[in-house]
């Protein structure tokens, strides 16, 4: 195992964590099928209201011909389809039968079959869209040829779930998903996992390249390891995927089945019964949950630094396997600039718990301040662990410097790299907002 | 009390939004509304927590930090002022003569600038940056004491629009608008403003500076010698009981302010640490290096350049505005260096400019750029040749 020990970034130490126990909960009554990691100009439905649908089955497929299709978790009746402002697609809802059959593909050894063989199965199964790329954070290309494939076993984002503990007891399935996933790349497979883990999955992992790291958030950020171990070149291609999603690579093949279990982390202070629970994809927060709404609560899918807020009737992402509840916060104080900060949380020093012993923090969603022109330009130096200059990046995005932004190696960067940068600059710049543009644009021009 | 603020406010409010009468003005009302109240403005994408140090929070601390070399400047103005009538000072009364000289000079400052800051914020539609706050005190405190208040007009206005807005306003600036006020005022003004003679706050009264003492020694008399002669001991320059612009006399003022934004982490050390070095480096090889015919200056000691002129308040206060200073940690190291090290070449080869701390913080305002621009070309070979 190589040890890589991350120097710069900070970890927040939120109030809320998950317990280390896992409950196993009922089948939801209906899912939700969400779609705001899958931007519907890229995706075509097959189904309409009414349908009904197996699980394993397409609901989408890409508009690009490249055969990827998002399938249905569960086996029932399309009840909706959920749509926002501009009639973009927000979610389908499922309402799950009693009876849950799966399409069956077969099982067959991954051993057996060609690296063309295996894509195919992994497209045709829907467990390709779990697969994802760097540059641009999007679902893997299966045409394109990766230099290395990246697990990723390890998340550092505030009340983070430990990957150790949602694979405990799948070692079995875990390292046949492994030994499935090299034979993608010609180059190298990594296994990221955090040093200190002590799971016997993640210790035992075989024929993959392993390696622990260790250190403040971002150590468990996917890129963070891309740059560590293979940093993106020009006109390269990593592809990764959560640890988690492993299991369902191993299952489509030793069982020939979509697998829909999911372990998701319940967090946050304002979550009550914070545990790990086993349900399938798309469950409603409501059901992760078992409690009423709150008012003045905010439900993230994810973490509060990366997540997406999904609301009390929305769902967790495919990616995600964390549900995060945090207090809204935002009542307008008198005189703030004034207060000297005792139960206030600050990376600088400007506030008075600064200079008390640490102890874990509760923060809602109050922005601490209005927006303000950049200013202090020192303040995101430590906060990278990627070899990037955030200050000069954000100048050639504001700039449309296509060229500028390359050689500034934009392409290394995803928008969660930086949402630090976000919640420490005073001046309340969206950092991560303006790196997705330019990722935006270079996605555009290329 | 306070909900019934927050509804008048609200009330308020409500005739700067788009398409009211006062739509313009919203600038100033999000200004007066944040200062009352924090803005409570709510996440509503990640990241959905943030940090607690804002703006505001940041430039308060950095007028906490100046406040002590404006209340020394205060007293001292008043002090210096019954020196020069011959009234042995009394305490109250140095501090009230010294208000009555001041107050006006801060107050013409915030409220000119304060002016243009306002009509740029409501023409370009953004926010009124709290870093005028700083710039405006700033100013004020490099200023002799017994400057008329049109000039502080004049300066202030030319170093925020001039100095500040014509670049596209905050952050945007490429040298620190308070120094520029500053230098614009020693140029258009050199009879008043040049540091040969310090004015005191009595009409027509003035007093050689330590370093026009310097500049008027008759050549082979060492420095130290020069300037004790002249009633200016390293303790005294250090206290700052002695004539000068208003907020730079007393070191010991500067240092405490110092104090503060090291340990809250404001200002970069990096940038300060990079002044001294630069100072003392220079000047120590001045010292070891200079003939028999070179300036009276060459001998200076190095700690005692420490305590000379504006070094200290020019270190800490000014060279550390992060918009016109370097904005990589290599380059400002760079940057803080080479001010230190212009400071002793124009003391000591150009005595004629007594204002060497002025001219060099704004000479590496200019080249700041310059130097992140070689630092972030290292950095894009350096990930060009990872392979």
């Amino acid at each position: 195992m190589q040890a890589i020990r991350i120097k710069k970034g900070r970890t927040i130490p939120l109030k809320g964590g998950a317990r280390l126990e896992l409950k196993v909960l009922s089948r939801p009554s209906e899912i939700l099928f969400p779609f705001f990691e899958f931007p519907p100009h890229q995706f075509r439905l097959v189904i309409k209201e009414g349908d009904r649908i197996q699980t394993g089955a397409p609901i989408a497929e890409d508009r690009d011909g490249k055969g990827i299709v998002l399938v249905s978790p569960v086996t029932g009746v399309i009840k909706s389809l959920n749509r926002g402002p501009k009639r973009a697609l927000l979610s389908v809802t499922i309402q799950v039968d009693g009876d849950q059959s799966a399409v069956a593909h077969g099982a067959v050894s991954g051993d057996s079959l060609s690296r063309e063989a295996v894509i195919d199965r992994l497209l045709k199964g829907g467990v390709w869209p779990f697969l994802r790329q760097r540059p641009f954070m999007k679902i893997a290309d299966p045409k394109a040829a990766p230099k290395s494939v990246f697990i990723h076993a390890m998340q550092s984002d505030p009340l983070a779930p430990d990957i150790g503990f949602i694979l405990e007891g799948k070692e079995k399935d875990f390292q046949a998903g492994l030994d499935i996933l090299r034979r993608l790349t010609t180059g190298k497979t990594y296994l990221c996992f955090d040093a200190a883990t002590l799971s016997k999955a993640l210790l035992g992992a075989k024929n993959v390249e392993c390696a622990g790291f260790s250190g403040p958030h971002p150590a468990g950020n996917v890129g963070t390891h891309i740059h560590a171990l293979d940093p993106i070149g020009k006109n390269e291609v990593v592809w990764f995927i959560e640890a988690q999603d492993v299991l369902r690579v191993a299952r489509l093949f030793t069982d020939g089945v979509f697998d829909p279990k999911k372990v998701i982390a319940v967090t946050g202070e304002a979550a009550q019964g914070r545990a790990y629970v086993q349900t399938v994809l798309g469950a409603p927060v409501a059901h992760l949950l078992g409690e009423a709404q709150k008012n003045d609560a905010r439900y993230i899918s994810g973490s509060v630094l990366s997540g997406t807020e999904v609301g009390y009737a929305g769902t967790i992402g495919w990616y995600h396997a964390q549900l995060t509840v945090i207090p809204a916060g935002g009542a307008r104080k008198l005189f703030g600039w004034i207060d000297p900060g005792f139960n206030a949380f600050s990376f600088t020093r400007t506030v008075a718990s600064s200079f008390l012993p640490k102890k874990e923090v509760s923060l809602d969603t109050d922005m601490n301040g209005g927006h303000r022109a950049i200013v202090l330009s020192d303040i995101y130096d430590d906060l990278n662990a990627i070899d990037i200059m955030p200050v000069f990046l954000i100048r050639a995005i504001y700039a449309n410097e296509v060229e500028e932004m390359i050689r500034l190696g934009i392409f290394e960067c995803a928008a969660e790299d930086f949402t630090l940068c976000n919640f420490a600059c005073p001046s309340k710049v969206d950092v991560s907002g303006i790196i997705q543009r330019g990722l935006d644009l270079m996605e555009k021009e290329a | 009390m306070m909900n019934a603020l927050r509804t008048f406010s609200d009330n308020l409010g409500r005739h700067f939004q788009k398409g009211k009468p006062l739509e313009k003005l919203y600038p100033l009302y999000e200004a007066t509304d944040s200062f009352l109240f924090t803005p409570g403005t709510r996440a509503t994408k990640a990241p959905f927590i943030h940090d607690k140090a804002d703006l505001k929070r940041v430039m308060v601390l950095v007028v906490l930090a100046v406040i002590p070399a404006a209340f020394f400047g205060i007293f001292n103005a008043g002090y210096q002022a019954e020196l020069a009538l011959g009234v042995a000072p009394q305490w109250t009364d140095a501090l009230l003569r010294g208000l009555m000289a001041i107050l006006p000079i801060i107050l013409v400052s915030y409220t000119v600038g304060g002016f243009w800051e306002v009509l740029f914020a409501c023409t370009r539609k953004h926010e009124i940056n709290e870093g005028f706050f700083v710039t405006g005190i700033l100013f004020a405190l490099t200023l002799p004491p017994h400057i008329p208040l049109w000039q502080v007009a004049i300066g202030i206005s030319f170093g925020v629009v001039v100095g500040k807005e014509i670049f596209g306003g905050t952050g945007m600036n490429i040298v620190n608008p308070a120094l520029a006020a500053r230098a614009f005022l020693f140029f258009a003004y050199p009879g008043q403003m040049s540091g040969d003679k310090a004015w005191l706050a009595v009409d027509g009264v003035s007093k050689a500076t330590p370093l026009a003492v310097l500049a008027a020694a008759p050549a082979g008399t060492p420095a130290t010698t020069a300037l004790t002669q002249a009633g200016y001991t390293w303790h005294q320059l250090f206290i700052g009981f002695i004539p000068g612009s208003i907020g730079e006399t007393s070191k010991l003022a500067c240092l405490l302010g110092l104090a503060l934004l090291l340990i809250t982490g404001v200002a970069s050390w990096r940038i300060i640490a990079g002044c001294v070095v630069g100072l003392l480096t220079t000047s120590w090889l001045v010292v070891l290096l200079h003939g028999p015919h070179s300036a009276i200056q060459a001998t200076l000691p190095p700690h005692w350049h420490l305590v000379l002129g504006g070094f200290a308040f020019g270190a800490i206060f000014m060279a550390t505005d992060p918009v016109s200073a370097s904005a990589t940690q290599i380059g400002r190291w760079i940057y803080g260096i080479l001010i230190g090290v212009f400071v002793v070449l124009i003391r000591v080869f150009n005595p004629a400019y007594p204002e060497a701390v002025m001219l060099s913080i704004l000479v590496m305002n200019i080249f700041a750029p310059l130097i992140d621009h070689i630092i972030v070309e290292q950095h894009i070979r350096r990930r060009a040749s990872r392979g």
